[in-house]
């Protein structure tokens, strides 16, 4: 009976899975007991295989929004060594696992080693070859074919100790090549396409211990952040407008632009628990600083037919001193009542200066000192209570305030070394928000949740951020032994509208799931989602078949309906071969309009806003797997996956349809 | 005086050494729970767990099986019965297991905001996540093998959003929530007026979490673009997924700015509204359509006020 209930527990685990890639395959092979060596315990499994694509249509978009491509991989692979009696004699665990190394786009791998009492030590290493064809953005004139890599290392010494001491390294590094815009000879001209060879590297080191003091715990950290951009840009050929009536041209190019920083920092936590009551704080300090230079040639001719050699040369420098607290206080007389009230400060500037000098023909022809301030204060206190009446009911609620305060600072001076002039601005804002909630339990397999918040705000910065809302959210989950089923709503209102201009939001989700193991042989998981979103802002422009004149008191509308589906069964077909099957589809089917711009409609700017309110397409991906047990230790896989992209109607003009067929034949064995 | 002194000390070395045995207090040690529960035990030396048993100097409450489940001699003695376990976590509610869990790892600093976690308030509790005995997952002793399987199972929505055309790589194993999340409660975020936090881990920086992979966009720059500081990248972006290129609330960049940049009212940093389009900016005119083609470092820019270059 037990093996029945660890057989369902694992196949739904799997059947959930079915939403991932096609690749690698889940299935677990050999002995999950692992072979004894030594005093150690050994685990390994490998999967390796050819993957395949095959890809119609926009390429661009493919790799943009899946990038899988050919070759063989190591799809997956799982180490685990771990010490019988805990007395290892270098290490106690080592665990390590790998996916999509090889050639993969999305490519990671994990390690943890510990020895009881004395270490641990944890890495991870990422890498997303990344590649997006910015259509939308700027009409392809933003393209990136770059590569991340991410990895982070944390060993801690004595981690069971009153005293522990904590080091840390982190890298993140993104390089390829790209495409970037600059407008060049005045703000009339055409942007034209540079090439950006993209080099930017982060370091963080972290240094810091753990320890004990009159019965509180205390942790003392000190990191240091490094930066570096050194991305040269420059021109790939003589480059023309290549509009009408605009003979501007760029024959030479070339910018370098190193932009490299430190960001040391403190950052120290606080707990001490009590048997009702417990506190807690983190007050962090850190100094951020950038420094810069900028040099850029441009030779070529302007929109008015004269030739140009433009230098433009910026230096400076840009710190960010960032300080907060943060310090909750949290009372527990028993387990039923909890109260919690936190406090947090958060307090930081930015402050910057840049030397901005133009020379034309090696002649100086502007030279102007910037510098901005930009401050931003945020205090907060809230309370949250949360109470359980009996096993089947309990309530909560909350009331949070903030206050914050955005101060800016704008001066220049012309030539530098003048005297500064400029502005300065302050503004305050205040939050007031409460919250409320209701959870039953009316019966063992059933509970329920509803929850309120309404937040009042006397002055957000943007027109689209929150001032008057509301947020409602409701849950049900009937749940037994081998079937669970659940659904939920949840309603965001906001209306952030002012005199002669309106801004109101309006989304709502809906969401039902189900997951059905009746036989140990067979698992089916199905989801339905469906979110909706309506906005309207008003909007403020300039436009015309002529002269462009301002255009006032129209509304920018968007309306998006967004139905995704996902289904996935998972069937033993004997003891040896399974099979799998999953399907899911992406569909925002917008205002049901077929065209993006209404017929009838015939002025040009109410014809332009009207195209861009809505834009419906599909995303879908059916997917089948079969993997069969070839010996106790080693499975053969193969699978499918298609993907389909479809606009019902491009914007703009563009049109990224494409479909791919994709797919992966492995063998998964242990040894 | 000597001789004393080391007799003394010689007892007390062999009082720490002793192991924890059968107590007056009703702790009866792991070795008796392993007699039943064999199929728990065989590959318990592979849990976290069993560094309470293998360290051999920590008191019965705190070792092995009843450093969880309490004392078990009445378990033993009525040869077994889940209502004869002190602490049987199937039995128990919410806030009980929760407080359970909290007697040995209150004091990780990650889990100190957890009672007042909205997954606390919503009476998630650790054993809706983890499974001790029988995890899957080769770390942190999930109740999935994959992390998002397991936030998938309540947050349907995300999933969906997970799969959208463009997304963040999650589903594809190159992220996990945790990048971005902390499931056991967040400190007070310091954007967006703090409001509704969303369980959102911060970044060493406070900041949001998106600058720990995107650190070109972190700054400090000269000239700021204010709403990514003020309100966060949600203001623009969708985290999770997205229809729209790049993440973008719209599917043109013209309509996403225009709806800021309108002039009305008191919003910006100015008071006066936030500042509309140039007069030379015709918007029939594609080329003005695509803001960003122009204003390149829309995140924030060291050398053009108005994020040219």
């Amino acid at each position: 009976m037990r093996k029945h209930w660890i057989w369902t527990i694992i196949l739904l685990a799997q059947a959930a899975a079915a939403q991932e890639p096609v690749a690698p395959t889940p299935a677990t092979v050999g002995a999950a007991r692992g072979e004894n060596t030594g005093d150690y315990n050994v685990t390994n499994s490998f999967e390796t295989g050819y993957r395949f694509s095959q890809v119609g249509g926009n390429e661009g978009m493919y790799r943009s929004s899946v990038n899988y491509g050919n070759g063989i991989r190591l799809l997956s692979s799982s180490l685990s060594v771990h010490s019988r009696d805990g007395h290892g004699r270098w290490f106690d665990e080592l665990v390590l696992t790998t996916s999509g190394l090889g050639n993969d786009p999305y490519q990671s791998a994990i390690l943890r080693v510990q020895k009881n009492r004395l270490y641990e030590y944890d890495m991870q290493w990422r890498l997303n070859d990344y590649y997006n064809p910015g259509l939308t953005v700027a009409s392809g004139l933003h393209l990136m074919d770059t590569a991340r890599r991410v990895q982070d290392h944390d060993l801690t010494l004595f981690p069971d100790s009153r005293l522990q001491l904590r080091f840390g390294y982190s890298r993140n590094d993104q390089t390829g090549p790209a495409l970037t815009t600059l407008q060049v000879y005045g703000s009339g001209g055409d942007a034209f396409p540079l090439f950006a060879d993209v080099h930017r590297v982060m370091n963080d080191y972290r240094l810091g211990g753990d320890f004990k003091i009159f019965g509180a715990r205390l942790s003392v950290t000190h990191f240091w952040e490094d930066y570096k951009e050194d991305t040269p840009v420059s021109l790939d050929g003589v480059t023309s407008s290549g509009l009408p009536n605009d003979p501007t041209t760029l024959t030479q190019f070339q910018r370098n632009e190193p932009y490299h920083g430190t960001s040391p920092g403190w950052l120290v936590n606080l707990f001490k628990e009590r048997k009702i009551w417990a506190i807690n704080g983190r007050f962090t300090y850190i100094g951020g600083t950038r420094n810069f230079l900028l040099d850029e040639t441009a030779v070529g001719i302007d929109r008015f037919g004269g030739g140009r050699n433009r230098e433009v040369l910026v230096g400076g420098n840009a710190r960010r001193p960032v300080a907060t607290g943060d310090f909750s206080f949290s009372l527990f007389p028993g387990t039923r009542l909890t109260v919690v009230n936190n406090t947090s400060v958060h307090n930081f500037h930015i402050d910057g200066d840049a030397t901005y000098q133009e020379l034309n023909l090696a002649t100086l022809t502007s030279s102007i000192f910037n510098f901005q301030y930009l401050g931003i204060r945020v205090i907060t206190n809230s309370t949250d209570a949360h109470y359980r009446v009996s096993k089947w009911l309990g309530f909560y609620g909350g009331y949070h305030y903030s206050t914050r305060r955005i101060a800016l600072e704008e001066a220049l001076a012309v030539p530098p070394g003048s005297d500064l002039t400029g502005n300065s601005y302050e503004q305050d804002n205040h939050l007031h928000t409460g919250l409320a909630g209701i959870r039953l339990k009316p019966w063992k397999p059933l509970s329920i949740s509803l929850d309120g918040e309404i937040g009042r705000s006397d002055k957000p910065l943007s027109p689209v951020v929150d001032r008057n809302y509301h947020a409602i959210g409701a849950r049900a989950e009937y749940r037994l032994k081998n079937l669970v089923l659940s659904s939920t709503y949840k309603e965001n209102y906001n209306n952030n509208s002012v005199t002669l201009s309106t801004f109101s939001s309006r989304a709502r989700n809906y969401t039902a799931s189900a997951s059905w193991t009746p036989r140990e042989r067979f698992a089916l998981d199905a989801t339905y989602t469906k979110l909706h979103l309506d906005t309207v802002g008003g909007i403020a422009f300039f436009a015309g078949l002529g002269r462009p004149q301002p255009v006032l008191g129209l509304n920018s509308i968007y309306l998006s309906n967004i139905h995704a589906a996902t289904l996935m069964i998972r069937y033993a077909l004997t003891k040896r071969v399974d099979l799998y099957a999953g399907y899911s589809i992406t569909r925002d089917t917008g205002d049901g309009r077929s065209a993006a711009v209404p017929a009838g409609l015939t002025n040009p700017v109410d014809q332009l806003l009207a195209s861009v309110q809505t834009f419906p397409l599909s995303f879908q991906s059916p997917q089948a797997r079969v993997s069969v047990r070839l010996s106790p230790k080693v499975r053969w896989n193969a699978g499918w996956q298609y993907y389909g992209y479809h606009e019902d109607f491009g914007l703009f003009a563009f049109n990224q349809n494409y479909r791919a067929n994709t797919g992966y034949t492995s063998i998964l064995w242990t040894f | 005086m000597r001789w004393c002194f080391l007799l003394l000390l010689a007892a007390g070395l062999l009082r720490a050494q002793a192991p924890p045995g059968p107590s007056a207090s009703g702790y009866v040690g792991s070795q008796a729970c392993k007699t039943c529960h064999a199929d728990v035990w065989f590959l318990f030396y592979r849990n976290p767990h069993y560094r309470s048993i293998a360290s051999g100097a920590e008191p019965p409450e705190r070792t092995g099986c009843e450093s969880c489940h309490g004392p078990a001699k009445a378990h033993v003695e009525a040869h077994g019965g889940k209502t004869t376990i002190p602490r049987a976590f199937s039995l128990m509610q919410p806030g009980q297991v929760l407080e359970a869990c909290l007697a040995c790892h209150a004091k990780d600093f990650p889990k100190v905001n957890i009672r007042r976690s909205e997954h606390t308030r919503s009476d998630v509790v650790c054993t809706n996540c983890h499974s001790i005995h029988k995890s899957p997952a080769p770390r942190f002793l999930l109740a999935r093998k994959q992390q998002n399987e397991l936030c998938y199972g309540c947050h349907a929505a995300v999933r969906a959003q997970f799969s959208m055309p463009f997304k963040h790589r999650v589903n594809e194993g190159f992220m996990e929530c945790t990048d971005c999340h902390n499931p056991h409660g967040t400190f007070t975020p310091t954007w967006r007026m703090a409001e509704r936090p969303r369980l959102v881990d911060q970044a060493l920086g406070n900041e949001e979490p998106c600058v720990r992979c995107h650190s070109d966009k972190r700054g400090p720059f000269v000239f700021e673009h204010a709403p990514v500081r003020v309100d966060g990248c949600e203001t623009c972006h969708y985290p999770h997924g997205s229809m729209n290129a790049k993440l973008l609330h719209r599917p043109v960049t013209a309509t996403l700015c225009l709806e800021c940049h309108n002039g009305a009212g008191t919003f910006g940093t100015r008071n006066s509204g936030i500042m509309i389009q140039s007069a030379s900016h015709n918007l029939l005119d594609p080329k003005y359509r695509q803001c960003t083609t122009c204003h390149v470092r829309i995140h924030g820019s060291n050398s053009d006020s108005y994020f040219l270059r």
